[in-house]
């Protein structure tokens, strides 16, 4: 593969910021384990697996999406180089997905494996953490690059993401937010419409993402850290 | 790869940066030479296509920089090395600039390791190859810096004060190696320090408020002065109406060199100027001096 | 000059240069309205005339601090680690102020700047209250409530975010707060072991429902850690402010020594 190296450089250049989704695994393991210790019932812990996966894993890659367009102290020679800075920065936001992705897919198959998966089956595995992921990340880019300010986005997506949680109910019943109703596998189950649900999220996700990236090909729309 | 630009305006919200600037550049070593906040970096900015300009039209080797498929055209013979280089801490300087070459479109592996090779050996990193780059002092980043700016063998080299910040020797250094690569391209330097330039350049531009305010030769610069710089021997504070270029302490007084259009004291004698106050008289024409 | 003039200074530059960022003023006024409008019926807004101000304040206070705190975390999580970033480290490792002075300007002016927007969000709940209720102590019970709701839990909060990035990162402890913000203050303790409802629930609970006089969220519901969810009263509500700020001196002792090896390092 012709541009094997440089996706190891983008993987290194990630640092940090790539341990976000793994961090978001480790925390919903030691809050099953506490849970556990409390004396929790099985469902219930088989519920705040799928936690993890379904708000946690987004909730990381969206505040990591932030870092990775903020932060980059090369940003100015970068900017004058062949390779297109938006190019360079997909390449890190599909880094950042790729290893959420990965990360995803083995929490997912240990927990079917470990007999503790209570989600859709497993072909639908992915749709559980993909689409509010592709959404949270979207909406995080998207304020990103028209606030210009760090802390916009990240506030945004807590707000977001909080938000839905405490007023679960109120997304669950309202048919003009069910279809962006993150959290709907923990919340819920699987109704029937959740691919719907599903397919909105992803579609709309793809969308906010599209056009963030379209922003940022405007040099003046890059944000830094400091300048929020 | 010569440059034209004609009626360059890049404003940032109320201030204005570049003001209607026209210039020509060849190809060959050229200074820029002017003030902090003349504009220079700007200039440079848009030159690197890193900032679209507000209006007029720059041509780089007969491509047009507002556009996009001349931006990619010259950033694909682009060398560039921005006044504050920001490197990534965490790698060694063979790893940054084989990241820049990937970036660059240097796809093979073999060519782009032996060009990194001589490139470190011709700046002087071949010791320092495997440290990381957080443990580089200014000078060796600079280094890093001209050498990733090298690599494709760019036709147009661009590169904002090199020298700032620089011990002499390192200084003296850095722009021999800055002449040596002008054979057979265009390197375009950009400073305010006028013996960087009287040292490497034939021709030079000097900017100020956003304009040109001269193009031509470094030597024609030295003429701005004469008849009018003048060296004074005094024991007080130096006298009113001229700029004062030096101010030497001896034991017979302060040996001032001023340039001003009038003599400033019936002590002051002329003298031959240096390119300096040359520099100084041109850019003070029209004011006081 | 003495240590305290050196904090003072600090902490004067340190309100300054956040009390001008435009993503705090955007972020408190985008956040204030989103939760104005979506508090649903039981929000302060419709509760009926009549209602005492005391219980309407704590109301609107309990209520900003749903999420303002997550804004001002966000606004703060950087301000120790950008001085290395932006090359300030050495000089301000050279200057004889010392890092516990520094730490704490950093840590009080971060504080006041954030108080200051939430104070101001608080006065305008009241004055719009008070065109609607025409009862003037609501401006009195709004200082009460923004004293003993929103600021012991700001004092929290301004504590980790400015100590934690330097043990973390930034960007990871802007997903660990949130995921902590829920968990220590929102998350039913019934359903699942948490600290929501404690005496260390820097959301304002037990002072909310002491104002209140019932039950503001899950102040004192049964759940993990019995002995920090005694009954809310008077006493509890001292308690848990106490509590809370006492629990904002371990991070503020931490730093100097986590900024020296940060700003030593190469």
């Amino acid at each position: 593969m012709k541009h094997l190296p440089l996706w190891r450089h983008e993987l290194r250049r990630a640092g940090w910021t790539a341990c976000s989704p793994a961090a978001a695994l480790a925390a919903t393991l030691a809050l099953t384990a506490a849970a556990a210790a409390f004396g929790t019932a099985r469902p219930q812990l088989e519920r705040i697996l799928l936690t993890g996966l379904e708000a946690l894993i987004p909730l990381s890659a969206g505040m990591a999406a932030v870092a990775v367009v903020s932060r980059d102290p090369s940003r100015e020679l970068q900017l004058t180089l062949p390779t297109p800075y938006t190019t360079t920065l997909g390449r890190r936001l599909a880094v950042l997905g790729g290893l959420s992705a990965a990360l995803s897919i083995a929490f997912s198959a240990a927990l079917a494996l470990g007999g503790w998966w209570n989600g859709p089956g497993l072909p639908y595995a992915p749709l559980v953490w993909a689409a509010p992921l592709l959404w949270l990340t979207g909406l995080a880019l998207l304020v990103a690059a028209l606030g210009r300010s760090v802390v916009l986005a990240t506030t945004t997506v807590a707000a977001v993401w909080l938000g839905e949680q405490l007023f679960a109910t109120s997304f669950a019943t309202t048919p003009g937010l069910r279809p962006f109703f993150l959290f709907m596998t923990t919340r819920i189950g699987v109704p029937t419409d959740w691919d719907a649900n599903r397919a909105a999220l992803t579609t709309s996700g793809a969308l906010l993402a599209a056009l963030a990236l379209i922003l940022l090909r405007r040099p003046e729309r890059l944000l830094t850290e400091e300048e929020t | 790869m010569d440059i034209q630009i004609t009626g360059l305006r890049r404003t940032f919200g109320k201030v204005t940066a570049l003001d209607g600037l026209d210039l020509a550049v060849p190809g060959g070593m050229y200074g820029l030479l002017g003030t902090n906040g003349a504009g220079k970096t700007t200039l440079m900015r848009v030159l690197a296509g890193v900032l679209p300009p507000t209006a007029g039209t720059v041509r780089v080797g007969g491509h047009d920089l507002t556009t996009r498929t001349g931006r990619l055209a010259v950033q694909r013979r682009l060398g560039y090395l921005p006044q504050d280089l920001g490197l990534y801490p965490d790698l060694s300087a063979q790893e940054f600039l084989d990241y820049v070459g990937l970036l660059k479109g240097l796809d093979d592996t073999a060519a782009r390791r032996r060009q990194i090779g001589e490139l470190l050996d011709m700046v002087g990193l071949t010791d320092a190859v495997g440290r990381k780059l957080r443990g580089f002092s200014g000078g060796m980043r600079r280094r890093v810096g001209i050498a990733q700016a090298l690599l494709g063998d760019p036709a147009l080299v661009v590169v904002d004060e090199p020298t700032a910040g620089l011990d002499p020797e390192e200084r003296i250094r850095f722009r021999t190696l800055l002449a040596s690569i002008a054979a057979g391209r265009t390197v375009l330097l950009s400073t305010h320090i006028v013996e960087d330039v009287a040292q490497t350049c034939r021709d030079t531009a000097v900017m100020a408020r956003g304009r040109v305010v001269f193009n031509g030769p470094v030597a024609d610069i030295v003429q701005r002065a004469e008849g009018i710089t003048w060296e004074l021997v005094g024991q007080g504070p130096p006298p009113a109406g001229g700029v004062v270029v030096s101010a030497v302490s001896r034991s017979d007084g302060t040996h001032y060199r001023l340039v001003s259009p009038t003599r400033p004291d019936p002590r002051a004698v002329p003298v031959q100027p240096s390119l300096e106050e040359g520099y100084v008289a041109l850019m003070h024409a029209g004011t006081s001096a | 000059m003495t240590t305290a003039r050196q904090t003072w200074a600090v902490t004067r530059y340190e309100f300054r240069m956040q009390i001008r960022k435009r993503s705090l003023w955007i972020t408190t006024a985008v956040l204030a309205v989103v939760l104005t409008l979506t508090q649903g019926d039981r929000g302060p807004r419709h509760l009926p005339l009549g209602t005492p101000p005391r219980e309407v304040m704590a109301g609107w206070a309990l209520l900003m601090s749903i999420l303002l705190p997550i804004g001002f975390g966000m606004v703060l999580a950087d301000r120790l680690t950008r001085d290395r970033r932006l090359g300030l480290a050495s000089l301000l490792e050279s200057l004889p102020t010392g890092r516990g002075a520094l730490v704490a300007g950093k840590y009080l002016g971060g504080l006041a700047s954030t108080a200051v927007p939430a104070a101001l969000v608080l006065l305008t709940a009241a004055a719009a209250e008070t065109a609607h209720r025409h009862d003037p102590a609501l401006f009195a019970w709004a200082v009460v409530a923004f004293a003993l709701i929103t600021l012991p839990g700001l004092a929290f909060v301004t504590a980790f975010a400015l100590v934690c990035p330097l043990l973390t990162t930034a960007p990871l402890f802007r997903v660990l707060f949130v995921g902590y913000w829920f968990w220590g203050n929102m998350l039913n303790p019934d359903l699942f072991p948490s600290l929501t409802g404690t005496l260390l629930t820097p959301l304002g609970d037990y002072p909310a429902t002491w104002l209140m006089g019932e039950r503001a969220l899950y102040a004192g519901a049964d759940g993990w850690l019995e002995f920090l969810r005694p009954q809310p009263g008077g006493t509890t509500t001292v308690l848990a402010i106490a509590l809370l700020l006492l629990l904002s001196l371990p991070p503020l002792a931490l730093a100097p020594p986590l900024l020296r090896r940060r700003n030593l390092s190469a």
